[in-house]
């Protein structure tokens, strides 16, 4: 009971804050926002036992990704169009499919619900799902050949990761061989 | 009484049309990346939930990839915009149109 109430709170918050990533007009309240939302869902995740998702959603979603943004989004804060009007009568007809794809989910999961709906209640109640924690999916990762190729996909990610911070290095970077397009202000004070 | 993984699903598919929505309504690049992450924090609620409902952790394995991609993926993301801001002064995905002609 306690956990209905629990998930019922946190759903709440999840759901008003990405209504306010949606409805804000400046890029910071929207990532105050999604950080809401992170946090909403970090608090579902310990619901559902998995606590080690759960920590890694706040240290790396919250904590590091957001950071990331919100301190790109205060660098790039002159933007002559940085606070966007509310409500753009031409680009609203974007909700449209977005209705439709909500829509289409929600039916088809209340379609699954209506098919195996004993099913995954007695699942649930004859005995708790695997914890998540560090060592059990550490064991899932890396456990030996019965559990598929977790550890090969694990390399490819960790290939993954270093393929962006080269590529974000490149992007980023200014050309070396130019002088910078803006000149060094100058410390004499004359202008 | 514990709360049944249709819920949480639901909970998912919201949150994935408003993710949806904040792409395909808002005009700043920063808006659209936002959208972009909440979609995947969506998927990872599924996936999570589809974990607890089969009793073991696979799902919950793609849930840790899908965070490190979308780590990748808002590095590059966020690399890209700053590089077309550099020439265009703006955050506008309507003014980054050099590949439009």
């Amino acid at each position: 009971m306690i956990e209905q109430v629990y998930f019922a709170i946190f759903a709440v918050v999840a759901l008003c804050c990405a209504l306010g990533v949606l409805v804000s007009r400046h890029p910071i309240q929207g990532a105050m926002s999604l950080i809401g939302v992170m946090v909403a869902l970090s608090g579902i995740y310990s619901l559902m036992a998995s606590p080690f998702l759960a920590t890694l959603q706040i240290l790396v979603y919250a904590g590091a990704i957001m950071m990331l943004v919100v301190f790109v989004i205060m660098v790039l804060n002159s933007a002559k169009d940085s606070s966007t009007p509310r409500f753009d009568l031409h680009a609203c007809v974007g909700v449209v499919p977005a209705l439709v794809v909500g829509a289409v989910i929600c039916r088809l999961v209340w379609a699954w619900h209506a098919l195996d709906r004993n099913r995954v209640q007695e699942a649930l109640a004859k005995e708790p799902a695997a914890r998540g924690t560090v060592e059990a999916i550490s064991k899932v990762l890396f456990g030996g050949r019965e559990t598929s190729g977790w550890a090969i996909l694990f390399l490819a990610v960790g290939l993954l990761l270093l393929t962006a911070i080269v590529g974000a290095v490149l992007l980023a970077k200014r050309r070396l061989d130019k002088p910078p397009a803006t000149p060094a202000p100058s410390h004499g004070g004359h202008a | 009484m514990i709360f049944l993984p249709t819920q949480s699903l639901i909970l998912a598919g919201v949150l994935f049309a408003i993710g949806l929505a904040t792409v395909l309504v808002k005009r700043n690049l920063f808006f659209v990346l936002m959208g972009v992450e909440l979609m995947l924090n969506a998927s990872n609620l599924a996936f999570v939930s589809f974990a607890r409902v089969h009793g073991n952790l696979d799902g919950q394995v793609i849930a840790f990839f899908v965070m490190v991609v979308a780590a990748a993926e808002v590095v590059i993301g966020l690399a890209i915009i700053m590089t077309i801001f550099r020439t265009r002064r703006s955050a506008s995905v309507d003014e980054a149109n050099l590949l439009k002609y």
